[in-house]
């Protein structure tokens, strides 16, 4: 089964150099037969692929440990379920997932679009098969999974060794998230790859008009809601088992992720305006570069080892690779604008700076420079050393002071474009649509610092989150009011019909709002309390309002570890309300521990408490108990998040136009007839969005 | 019921879940000195985590940087001068954040200059597009040639109400 997965690996890298070069010639000759072989090498590479990976995943499932990978990564008293993660548990196979992945992706945009657009998809093709082959050439000969333990005899005769046993899996990895947080993360960067080879299609051919944007745009947000998912998961994970009572640290690995994100997330926003008005041509183009370049960036700094993460993969020389990727890639995309920027010009106009064009600009600038903070703020340790000799830390409170002005604008502008009109708003319509949000904001500001509140940028959330909260609010309320007026339905039916008619409007409506609930968890973090004690059963702690009692520990033995568990009585004003059983770990086969953290958790706080093991000091069990404010609305905005963007992603329900008479005569221009009717309720406009 | 009185009801509602759901026990918070200046230190043992946050049991580093801190602190020297005994100690590492002076402040300025820079580009690009619509509008055919007329005021109201119009049917 290895010879199995080396050869179709091999055979897919062969292929995808041929689905290059035959989609060259095909771009050349236009030959209908090179186009259709060149794409079937596409399709070809791709099966190749799933081959290569169910392969790796069979010899995961048979405990062969002949497999220096899987010898490396698992054993035989790993459960089922985490042999399925401990294929990409390593750099080799989560090199190969992420080929993987991508393969998915491929066969999905060469299937979906196979017979259509002849003049763009030879491009797409080629620019696919070049990204995918730079990862099997990762795959072959740099981080093959695929290498075996074997010695020579005596007769020098070289055969297969087989170890009796694995390493296992590394502790923080068996997590039930984990099985499921890479798979999302990963279909996020990887989905990134689609919307860059249209946009280098587009361009490379010279693809009239914007229709790989419309053709893309699907694609993006399914990139960015896996990349979002993803991202979320990932600091679920770290909160869950990491132990330290955070989510998120600014690790080099975590920015990694971020940084695509932002400007995947202003090209979201940017891409309206070419839609709409053909405008940013040139713009969101080098946005989906950078986004794909900084997901090769991110995947370099992952690997590399070029900055110190916890979570990075052992320190290889593969980052070399990347850098080589990535230098080809930026001269690539140079190269294409350089040669074609003439068919980016576009006729850019803006009528007012109050409108919703200039609100997308200030998002798309603020999210630019969201990412150059973190990029510059990763990175600045690699370059303090390079310049003086000497490496200095960037953490969280770097990260924090920077970025948390930058967030509340960004607030500030969630709330504001909804309330800009394309082209122009009139002060008076400015005056009208502020004038209740803003007070809402307001009101909740004043509430927040009547409980106590001092914190400014804590206030000054809250008052930005109810501020976008009412805007929103309000724009489906002011939908709904019409549909409810014309056709009698309540107004939460009006509101269903509403989004429906135009999901991608109101889908985004729900992100903003489910970005409003992350915002107001991260506030919560300002309220955070720890404490840590030697405990020993019968002994008490307390913190906030509850009461900690130490009732005793016990072990527990399990194929694949040993375990210590501390049972906690909760208390809260002398009521028991709740057992907890935090737990620490001790995984023979690699010889590591870990934490099993016990977490209540309600909307208002998270009561977090972590075995942390036993003292040096005295050899009592420590209990580290942590009492978080407001982390479940993190979690639940990223699932409205999700669900948003499945929302945005829904084709519209066409209404039927309603021709009525007009309360106002419509402008008629010289010559024509005067017309008595138009187009009387805007919920009744069917939207054309895609 | 108003449409006023309906926003004022919603408003109260959402004000009203938002305060119930804002932890009651702020006032329990209690900013301890020791916490604050473990925050601008990092653990040195390799964890890359901020000092209070470092939670490898038996670290080597962490244990002892915590005594050392609660010693100081213990003495009642300053911030400042606590901080520096272990810049001393250890190397500009143990610092958290970049310091704000000498070449290491770059770090501090960069988000800011980017800012500054983007939000020049953004006024520029701003500033040539409104140009290029006046020259539209100035450049179209029927445009009027001289100051407004009570006949061109009227067109011009009814242009903008198409435009209106337009907008909302198109908006998105």
């Amino acid at each position: 089964m290895d010879l199995f997965g080396s050869y179709a690996l091999l055979l897919a890298f062969a292929l995808a150099i041929y689905a290059i070069a035959g989609g060259i010639a095909a771009v050349i000759t236009r030959r209908p037969l090179l186009i259709k072989s060149a794409r079937n090498a596409g399709f070809a590479v791709c099966v190749l692929i799933w081959l290569g990976m169910a392969s790796l995943v069979y010899l995961f499932f048979t405990d062969n440990f002949t497999m220096a990978y899987v010898a490396e990564h698992s054993n035989r008293n790993l459960a089922t379920f985490y042999k399925i993660s401990a294929v990409w548990s390593g750099q080799e196979g989560s090199l190969l997932f992420w080929s993987f992945l991508l393969s998915i992706y491929v066969f999905s945009a060469l299937f979906a679009y196979r017979g259509k657009h002849p003049e763009l998809m030879p491009y797409v093709g080629v620019v696919l098969a070049a990204v995918q082959l730079f990862f099997l050439t990762l795959n072959n000969f740099v981080a093959s999974p695929f290498k075996v333990f074997a010695a020579t005899s005596g007769g020098g005769v070289m055969h297969l060794v087989s170890q009796a046993d694995g390493h296992g899996l590394n502790p923080l990895l068996q997590y039930p998230e984990m099985v499921i947080h890479p798979p999302v993360l990963y279909s996020g960067y990887t989905g990134f790859t689609i919307p860059f080879a249209f946009a280098m299609a587009a361009l490379l051919g010279r693809y009239p008009g914007e229709k790989w944007i419309h053709l893309t745009r699907r694609w993006t947000m399914i990139a960015w809601c896996f990349q979002s998912a993803g991202i979320l998961l990932g600091a679920h994970w770290a909160y869950a088992v990491l132990g330290w009572g955070g989510y998120w640290s600014w690790d080099p690995v975590e920015n990694a992720s971020l940084m695509p994100w932002l400007t995947g997330t202003a090209f979201l926003h940017s891409v309206m305006m070419q839609e709409k008005r053909g405008m940013m041509r040139v713009w969101n183009v080098w946005l989906v570069f950078t986004t794909f370049l900084l997901v090769i960036f991110g995947t370099f700094l992952t690997r590399s080892g070029v900055v110190s993460s916890v979570h990075a993969f052992a320190q290889s020389s593969i980052g070399r690779w990347f850098v080589g990727f990535l230098i080809l890639a930026i001269a690539v995309c140079l190269a294409a604008f350089l040669k074609n920027r003439d068919y980016l010009r576009s006729d850019n106009q803006l009528d007012s700076m109050l409108s919703r064009e200039s609100s997308f600009l200030f998002n798309n600038l603020i999210l630019l420079v969201a990412c150059v903070a973190v990029l510059s703020g990763t990175l600045f340790p690699v370059l303090s050393e390079a310049v003086r000799g000497t490496k200095i830390s960037v953490g969280a409170p770097f990260f924090n002071r920077v970025n948390i002005p930058i967030a509340m604008f960004l607030l500030f502008l969630t709330g504001v474009g909804p309330l800009l009109a394309w082209r122009k708003t009139s002060v008076e319509s400015l005056r009208r649509n502020f004038g209740w949000p803003l007070l809402a904001g307001i009101v909740g500001a004043v509430i927040a610092v009547a409980f106590g509140l001092r914190d400014f940028y804590v206030t000054l959330c809250l008052l930005l989150s109810a501020f976008v909260t009412f805007t929103i609010l309000s724009e489906f309320y002011r939908g709904a009011r019409v549909i409810s007026a014309r056709t009698g339905s309540n107004l939460l039916s009006s509101a269903r019909q509403l989004t429906m008619r135009n999901t991608r409007r109101y889908g985004g409506y729900v992100i903003h709002f489910g970005m409003v609930l992350i915002f107001i968890g991260i506030c919560g973090q300002a309220f955070n309390q720890d404490k840590q004690m030697d405990m020993s059963a019968g002994s008490v702690m307390t913190i906030g309002p509850y009461r900690l009692h130490l009732q005793n520990f016990d072990s527990d033995q399990q194929p694949n570890y040993s375990s210590e568990r501390a049972t906690i009585d909760v208390d809260q004003g002398g009521r028991s309300v709740m057992m907890l059983y935090p737990q620490r770990r001790f995984y023979p086969s690699n010889e590591e521990s870990g934490t099993m953290v016990a977490i209540s958790s309600t909307l208002r706080e998270d009561l977090y408490v972590v075995y942390a093991g036993r003292s040096p000091d005295s050899n009592l069990p420590v209990i580290h108990a942590y009492l978080n404010p407001l982390v479940k609305w993190i979690w639940l905005g990223g699932v409205i998040v999700v669900l948003g963007t499945i929302l945005a992603l829904l084709p519209n329900r066409h209404a039927v136009l309603v021709m009525s008479p007009a309360t106002e005569s419509a402008f008629v221009p010289a010559g024509a007839q005067p017309a008595r009717a138009s187009i009387s309720a805007r919920a009744q406009i069917p939207r054309d969005n895609d | 019921m108003t449409e006023r009185r309906r926003l004022a009801l919603i408003f109260s509602v959402v004000v009203g879940i938002a305060s119930a759901m804002l932890p009651l026990h702020v006032d329990a918070q209690k900013t301890e000195r020791a916490k604050v200046l473990g925050a601008r230190l990092m653990c040195m043992c390799g964890c890359g985590q901020i000092l209070t946050q470092c939670n490898h049991l038996n670290c080597p580093s962490s244990g002892p940087m915590l005594k050392e801190l609660d010693q100081h602190v213990a003495a009642g020297e300053a911030d400042d001068l606590i901080v520096q005994d272990f810049v001393q100690e250890y190397g500009e590492k143990v610092l958290s954040a970049p310091p704000s002076t000498g070449f290491n402040s770059i770090a501090w300025y960069i988000p800011g200059v980017a800012f500054a820079v983007g939000l020049g580009i953004v006024m520029v690009v701003i500033r040539l597009w409104r140009q290029r619509d006046i020259a539209r509008l100035a450049a179209a055919p029927g445009a009027p040639a001289s100051a407004a007329t009570p006949a061109s005021e009227a067109r011009n109201v009814q242009l903008e109400r198409a435009r209106q119009q337009a907008d909302r049917e198109t908006e998105d």
